[in-house]
């Protein structure tokens, strides 16, 4: 039995050209890893975290179990895709081995097999698994289509605008598998056979098309269906489509422990190239739902990178809230890879920077604790005299890092790109740090938290935010507050919550003192107050008017109070409501006994 | 006689002849970043500023000799921004500060 007919030749020319692509891909961006990062993978490779990974790409690059929880429809539309043309595969090649024996079969002999085996006698159980499987394929393009006129049904507000290329690739696939059914229903006409789908319409067909009209037809519908798999497969690897093989090795290198940083690797290619443009990001981002700035959210982001034409508006246009990345169904690191592009685009070594710094040193008092208040906490005064009050309550000696004025943390210019000035300053207040013989560091900002935590090495300091610390101390009975009727609200500042995972310190802290009422978006879902350090794009007025949506959310709880946790989002959200705005140090300092 | 110290400085009178000077990368940084040109220069970006804190480094001096096309300096005096932020919270007239340091770096790297 020969496996070939011409109308293979598109189906092959483009498979080949496609692994041929993919190999080249995947192997330079391996070869062109750090050597770390290569240990990693060596290391990992023979432990558990082998066999996790094969467990997150069953659940994630086939059933797509995140995209489930983010809308049942839209999950199942991308499910039935993938994991109905993955069983088809899979159920086609166990049909041939079943109506062949163990016997080698070239590709296309699987892929048309219903054309090739009209010889041979039927399975009708494999009949209908095939049909039944081409309907659960037939039904998320059904799906995919109706999401272009009906896509809030599917849990999306906004879709992804489309490149050309990714369009070409689209319509490929929509037409894969109709075609895929037209050419087996008329074979199925012509021979016989097939199951309750193919089956029925080759009966149908046969019944009312001349015959010589269905021989001519069989070829035009098979030549057409290898033509759309041909295409597809050629523009897949250029495509957003690239993400159905780009995902595998990123979930195996992740578990591994790769990770992207501030200079650009080739793992960020993995990363890049891992997104479907599925779009999902558009919708939690606060510049599109509050600014309607429609170019710069992650996916196009993403996209710019990958095809070189990343420009520094789009890189500049982000407040890095991670409200996106919270979303993404690949768990792509996108404010990372957001920085290690503004690294890119701006850094410039410069080794007289920061001069200044040499011998400098305004700190004040001694003790193993040291406060470290940060720029913005030295712009709310109150939260810094709040910080006294309870630092005098608790009885705790304190050393000032930088209540006479100081280095910043480096953070903000490490958001900006410039990262190795930063490193620069993260290495002045380590050694300031080590210098005066701290054992705890407390801050008032999550961003000097986040980065004392992430860059600096602080081995045998322990970094605490202040939510934390007053909860220590409440604890261990060194403070004692007055629980009033007072109700609370609280906004959770991004670099603490999504950025370091305190989410619970603060609320326990406000519950100790009053009610606390949570707004509509919490916790991971927090909204983000706009003035966010790693937005250097956006206009004053702008910033303000994200302040105002968030405030306003915020008042809805019906609370007296707004608190926050972040001497940003307190000078933020005060710029957008006539509501009292507290930091938490000040609601702590008020309700001392 | 000796000069007292009243703990403050002026800078030295001086004049500035805007025909003579070469203004083509000041109006591209007016093109780029037109709200600079409200600026009322109250200099409360100064007052807060954590480098000029530390240093001698005055934000509203560098941005507006560089408007007036006075670029020798400016680049590194820039530098020792630490791009904290507390001046954009604090200016009346909103501008973007940040993206004022970040642009002018960018325009005047090679001066």
């Amino acid at each position: 039995m020969s496996f070939f007919a011409p109308f293979c030749i598109p189906f092959l020319v483009g498979a080949a050209a496609m692994f041929a692509v993919l190999a080249w891909k995947w192997g330079s961006w391996l070869w062109c890893l750090p050597r770390t990062d290569k240990r990693l993978i060596l290391r990992g490779l023979p432990t558990r975290a082998t066999l996790e990974a094969v467990g997150e790409v069953v659940g994630e690059s086939l059933l797509h179990r995140r995209i489930f929880r983010i809308n049942p429809l839209l999950g199942y539309m991308h499910m039935s895709l993938a994991f109905g043309w993955f069983l088809l595969i899979a159920v086609g090649w166990i049909e041939t081995m079943a109506c062949l024996g163990l016997h080698w079969v070239p590709i296309q002999g699987h892929v048309f097999f219903r054309y090739f085996s009209t010889g041979l006698p039927h399975v009708a159980a494999f009949d209908f698994l095939m049909d039944l499987l081409l309907l659960f394929v037939l039904s998320g393009v059904a799906l995919a289509w109706g999401k272009r006129f009906f896509s809030r049904r599917m849990g999306m507000r906004r879709t992804t605008k489309h490149v050309p290329g990714d369009r070409v690739a689209l319509t490929a696939l929509w037409f894969i598998f109709p075609a895929r059914l037209a050419a087996e229903s008329i074979t199925c006409a012509l021979y016989g056979g097939g199951g309750f789908l193919t089956g029925s319409i080759g009966a149908w067909l046969g019944a009312h098309v001349p015959e010589f009209g269905l021989m001519n037809a069989e070829s035009v519908a098979w030549w057409f269906y290898s033509s759309c798999l041909g295409l597809f497969f050629v523009a897949m690897p250029f495509s957003r489509y690239m993400h159905i093989f780009t995902e595998i090795p990123l979930i195996f290198l992740r578990r591994y422990g790769l990770r992207s940083g501030e200079k650009a690797t080739s793992y960020d290619e993995f990363q890049v190239e891992a997104c479907s443009r599925c779009g999902i990001c558009i919708d939690p981002c606060q510049l599109q739902s509050v600014l309607r700035v429609d170019d710069v959210q992650s996916v196009y982001f993403l996209r710019d990178r990958r095809y070189g034409m990343l420009r520094r508006e789009v890189a500049d246009n982000c407040l890095m809230c991670g409200r996106c990345a919270e979303k993404c169904p690949v768990g792509i690191d996108l404010n990372t890879l957001r920085l290690n592009a503004r690294d890119g685009l701006r850094n410039v070594p410069d080794e007289r920077r920061y001069d200044y710094f040499k011998g400098l040193d305004r700190s004040s008092g001694e003790g193993k604790v040291g406060y470290f208040a940060g720029c913005m906490t030295l712009l709310t005064p109150r939260t810094l005299s709040a910080m006294e009050t309870i630092f005098a309550a608790a009885g705790e000696q304190v050393w000032w890092a930088d209540r006479e004025g100081g280095v910043c943390c480096g953070r903000p210019l490490k958001l900006a790109g410039e990262t190795d000035s930063a490193r620069r300053m993260m290495r002045y207040n380590t050694e300031l740090f080590r210098k005066h013989g701290i054992t705890t560091l407390v801050t008032s900002c999550p961003i000097c938290l986040k980065v004392f935590r992430e860059d600096y090495a602080l081995d045998g300091i322990e970094v605490l935010h202040h939510s934390e610390y007053m909860l220590r101390l409440l604890r261990s009975g060194r403070l004692a507050l007055r629980r009033g009727a007072t109700r609370f609200t609280y906004h959770d500042p991004c670099e603490l919550g999504r950025g370091s995972g305190i989410y619970d310190a603060p609320r326990a802290v406000i519950e100790a003192v009053g009610e606390l009422l949570e707004p509509e978006h919490t916790r991971e879902n927090a909204l983000c107050c706009g003035s966010s350090v790693a937005n250097t794009a956006i206009t004053d007025g702008q910033q303000v008017r994200i302040a105002r949506s968030v405030a306003g959310e915020l008042e809805a709880t019906g609370a007296e109070v707004v608190v926050t946790a972040c001497p940003l989002c307190k000078k933020a959200l005060g710029r957008g409501t006539a509501a009292a705005v507290r930091d938490l140090a000040e609601v702590v300092a008020a309700e001392l006994k | 006689m000796a000069a007292i110290n009243f703990g403050y400085t002026i800078s030295r009178p001086r004049a500035i002849d805007l025909d003579r000077n070469n203004l083509r990368k000041s109006d591209e940084i007016l093109r780029e970043m037109p709200e600079l040109q409200t600026c009322i220069g109250c200099g409360s970006c100064t007052a807060v500023c954590t480098a000029g804190n530390l240093t001698e480094f005055n934000f509203r001096k560098v941005h507006t000799l560089v408007r007036r096309g006075e670029y020798q300096g400016a680049y590194e005096e820039m530098n020792k921004c630490m791009l904290c932020g507390k001046c954009r919270l604090v200016c009346p007239r909103g501008i973007n500060t940040r993206g004022v340091v970040l642009l002018i770096k960018r325009k005047l790297g090679d001066f």
